[in-house]
C-alpha cells in the first residue's frame, strides 16, 4: 500500500488526486510553481512544495528538482496525472530508478503506445484493428509514392505528435505536397521529428474510447466507453457514457480490442484505448493514452469505480477492487474554458469575481478554482468539468442544461452559454455527434442568440445595480456588528 | 443612464418605487439579493462590477454592460486610458506633468500574450497615473488620467 504520494500536476486533477489520497489514507504532497502558490490544489494536499524557476520546463516539467522533492519529503510513490510528465517515459523510469512507486504503466508500455508508429506496429500485430494507411519512414517522396494506395481524403500526421500539431487534412492529390511539406515542418518544430505518416482519413466518424483497468495479478478488464466526438480544435468539449451509437455487441467488441492493446503491452494501471467508429459500426485503434483522463468522471458515473482509487490501490500492488462490468443510467461531462466562443473560441483571462457552481442531485464539479481567484494566462484555460448523471441520456442532457443555467460565473469571459445551447442542439439531443460537428455548424465561432427579453432584463438589472452601488452598501461591518439572528445561531445551541 | 452593450450605446430609465426598478413590463426587487420578476415568475439574479463593467447574470445568460459616465464625449476618449482587458503594465512612457498629443503612445500592456498600446484620445496634460510597469490590472481599470 502506498503511503505517501507526490503529485506531480496542478489544478482540478492535482485536487482530484489529493483527494483520493486522502480518502485512501495516503499522504498527499503537492508542488506548485511560485504562480500557483495559495490556489486550492495546496491547500488539499498535507504539504505543498514550492517549485523554484518560472516557466513549465523549470517547474511542473522539471523532472530532476520534482524527483528531489519526492525524495527530500521521504515519499514512496509519484502520481503523474495527466498532461504534464504524465506519458514521459523517461521521467517514469527516472522514478524507478530511485526507488519510487510510478503510478502508472511501465516506461517500456508508455514508449510503446507513445510513438503512433510503434503503436500502429504493436496493435495491427496483437489483432486490434487500425486504420487503414502506412506509416512513412523516408521523407517527402515516400509520402507521395504511398499517398494513392491510402486513398483520398486523407490525413498527415506527425509520427511523434500530439494536440493537432503536425496534422494535416488533405482532400486531394494536388494538395499534397505542399500540406506534406508544412507538416513535417510543423512536426521537426514542435516534436524535434519530422517523420509522419499517412492515413485515410475517416470522415463522419465518431470518437468512442474504452476505459481499461489492469492489475499485477494478470487482470484486465474494461470499463465501457466514452463517447467524445464533440470537439473544438482537437480538444474534447462534451464527453458521455454510455455512447448512442454502441449496442451491446458492438461495446463488447470493442472491449475485448482495448484489453488485447493494453494486454499487449503487459500494461498496468487506467488506461484509454481510443478508436474512430465509422457510420457503418467498423472500429479502428487510434492511439491509447496511458494515464488517467481529462474525462475519467463519465466513466465513474456510469460504472461506480472510482478510477484514481483503483490507480492508487493497483500501484502499491494490490488487486483491483471491481467486479464485472454494469453501467447504470447515462452521465455526460463538459469542459468549461475560460474561453470567448464569439471569438473564435480565443483564451479569455479575469478575475472570478463570482463563481456559483450547481448543485442537486446527480451533479458533480471537478475543479482546480473558487471564487476570488484569477484566470491567467500561464496554464491552460480550463476552468472546470461538470458532470451529470440521470437514468437516461435525455434527462442527463435536461440536468445538465438546468446546471448550466444555475452556474454563474462574473468576471471571465466562458463558454457555459455555448455549452448550454449545445445540450439543446438537434444533432447532439438526436446522438448525431462527429468530430467535425463544431467546425461544420459554426466555423466562424458561435455568438449566442438572446432574445431581446433577455438584454432587456440584463439592461435593467445593469441600470438599477449602478443607481444603488449594488454590492458595495453591503459592507462587512454592517454584518459583524449586529448581533447574529437566533435563528443562525439554533442549530449551534441546540445540536 | 447610458451603457455600452455589445459594441452599442443604449439608454435606459427605469421607473423606481422603493427597492423595485421597473423597465419594459419587468421588475427588479434589490436587496442583497436580486430577483427579477416577468409575468409573476420570479428569476435569481446576479450582478458585479469589475472596472466600469457590470456583469450580469440572468435567465441562464451572462452579459456585460459597461458604464458610460455622464456626459462623456465619444467613448473612445476614456476608453483609451483604461485597461482594455485584463493583463500586465509593460512599460509607462510618460511623466505626471507631461504634456501630451492625442494619439501618443502612454503606456504598453500585455495582455493574453499580446501587446497593447494605451494612446491619448486627446491633448492634454498628464494628470495622474495609477498602475506602474510590473502591475498588474482588470478590465476597466483606469490607468492614467488627462487634464
Amino acid at each position: 500500500m502506498l503511503k505517501r504520494t507526490l503529485v506531480a500536476n496542478r489544478g482540478e486533477i492535482a485536487c482530484r488526486i489529493l483527494r483520493a489520497c486522502k480518502e485512501a489514507g495516503i499522504e498527499g504532497v503537492a508542488i506548485n510553481a511560485a504562480n500557483d502558490a495559495g490556489t486550492m490544489f495546496t491547500e488539499l494536499a498535507d504539504i505543498s512544495i514550492q517549485l523554484e524557476g518560472e516557466g513549465l520546463s523549470e517547474t511542473y516539467l522539471n523532472q530532476q528538482q520534482i524527483l528531489k522533492i519526492a525524495i527530500e519529503n521521504r515519499c514512496d510513490s509519484i502520481h503523474p496525472g495527466f498532461g504534464f510528465l504524465s506519458e514521459r517515459a523517461d521521467f517514469a523510469q527516472a522514478v524507478m530508478d530511485a526507488g519510487l512507486i510510478w503510478v502508472g504503466p511501465s516506461p517500456e508500455a508508455i514508449t510503446k503506445m507513445g510513438d503512433k508508429m510503434t503503436a500502429r506496429i504493436t496493435m495491427r500485430a496483437a489483432g486490434v484493428p487500425v486504420i487503414p494507411g502506412e506509416e512513412v519512414e523516408g521523407g517527402l517522396e515516400e509520402v507521395l509514392a504511398v499517398a494513392p494506395s491510402v486513398g483520398y481524403p486523407l490525413l498527415l500526421k506527425a509520427t511523434s505528435g500530439g494536440g493537432g500539431k503536425g496534422m494535416r487534412a488533405v482532400h486531394d492529390a494536388s494538395n499534397l505536397e505542399s500540406e506534406a511539406k508544412a507538416a513535417m515542418r510543423e512536426a521537426l518544430n514542435a516534436f524535434g521529428d519530422d517523420r509522419i505518416y499517412v492515413e485515410r482519413l475517416l470522415t463522419g466518424s465518431r470518437h468512442i474510447e474504452i476505459q481499461v483497468l489492469a492489475d499485477k495479478y494478470g487482470r484486465t478488464i474494461h470499463l465501457g466507453e466514452r463517447e467524445c466526438s464533440v470537439q473544438r480544435r482537437h480538444q474534447k468539449v462534451f464527453e458521455e457514457s454510455p455512447s448512442v451509437a454502441l449496442d451491446a455487441e458492438l461495446r463488447e467488441a470493442m472491449g475485448q480490442a482495448a484489453c488485447a492493446a493494453a494486454a499487449a503491452v503487459n500494461y498496468e494501471g487506467a488506461g484509454t484505448v481510443e478508436f474512430l467508429v465509422t457510420p457503418k459500426g467498423e472500429f479502428f485503434f487510434l492511439e491509447m493514452n496511458t494515464r488517467i483522463q481529462v474525462e475519467h468522471p463519465v466513466t465513474e458515473m456510469v460504472t461506480g469505480v472510482d478510477l484514481v482509487r483503483e490507480q492508487l490501490r493497483i500501484a502499491g500492488g494490490e488487486p483491483m477492487s471491481c467486479g464485472d462490468l454494469s453501467m447504470r443510467g447515462h452521465a455526460i461531462e463538459v469542459r468549461l474554458y475560460a474561453e470567448d466562443p464569439s471569438n473564435n473560441f480565443l483564451p479569455a483571462i479575469g478575475k472570478l469575481k463570482r463563481f456559483i457552481a450547481p448543485t442537486g442531485p446527480g451533479v458533480r464539479l471537478d475543479t482546480g478554482v473558487r471564487e476570488g481567484d484569477d484566470v491567467t494566462p500561464d496554464y491552460d484555460p480550463m476552468l472546470a468539468k461538470l458532470i451529470v448523471w440521470a437514468p437516461s441520456r435525455g434527462e442527463a442532457l435536461q440536468r445538465m442544461g438546468r446546471a448550466l443555467d444555475d452556474f454563474v460565473i462574473l468576471g471571465c469571459t466562458t463558454n457555459i452559454r455555448f455549452l448550454r445551447e449545445l445540450c439543446y442542439h438537434p444533432d447532439v439531443v438526436d446522438g448525431w455527434t462527429t468530430t467535425d460537428m463544431i467546425d461544420r455548424l459554426w466555423p466562424e465561432g458561435w455568438t449566442p442568440d438572446m432574445e431581446s427579453m433577455i438584454t432587456d432584463a440584463g439592461l435593467l438589472i445593469a441600470s438599477a445595480c449602478e443607481s444603488n452601488n449594488h454590492g458595495n452598501t453591503i459592507s462587512v461591518g454592517a454584518t459583524s456588528q449586529v448581533a447574529p439572528s437566533p435563528f443562525q445561531t439554533i442549530n449551534r445551541r441546540l445540536p | 443612464m447610458e451603457f455600452k452593450f455589445g459594441g452599442d450605446r443604449i439608454e435606459i430609465s427605469p421607473q423606481r418605487d422603493g427597492s423595485t426598478f421597473i423597465h419594459e413590463g419587468m421588475m427588479l426587487h434589490m436587496g442583497d439579493e436580486l430577483w427579477l420578476e416577468i409575468d409573476g415568475r420570479k428569476h435569481k439574479a446576479t450582478a458585479t462590477k469589475v472596472g466600469d463593467v457590470w456583469w450580469v447574470h440572468v435567465l441562464g445568460h451572462t452579459l456585460q454592460f459597461e458604464v458610460i459616465e455622464p456626459g462623456a464625449v465619444g467613448s473612445d476618449d476614456d476608453k483609451g486610458l483604461t485597461a482594455p482587458m485584463p493583463g500586465k503594465i509593460l512599460e509607462v512612457h510618460v511623466k505626471v506633468g507631461q504634456t501630451v498629443s492625442a494619439g501618443e503612445t502612454l503606456m504598453i500592456m500585455e495582455a493574453m500574450k499580446m501587446e497593447h498600446k494605451i494612446t491619448a484620445g486627446s491633448d492634454g496634460v498628464i494628470e495622474s497615473i495609477f498602475y506602474q510597469q510590473g502591475n498588474q490590472v482588470e478590465q476597466g481599470t483606469e490607468l492614467l488620467s488627462i487634464s
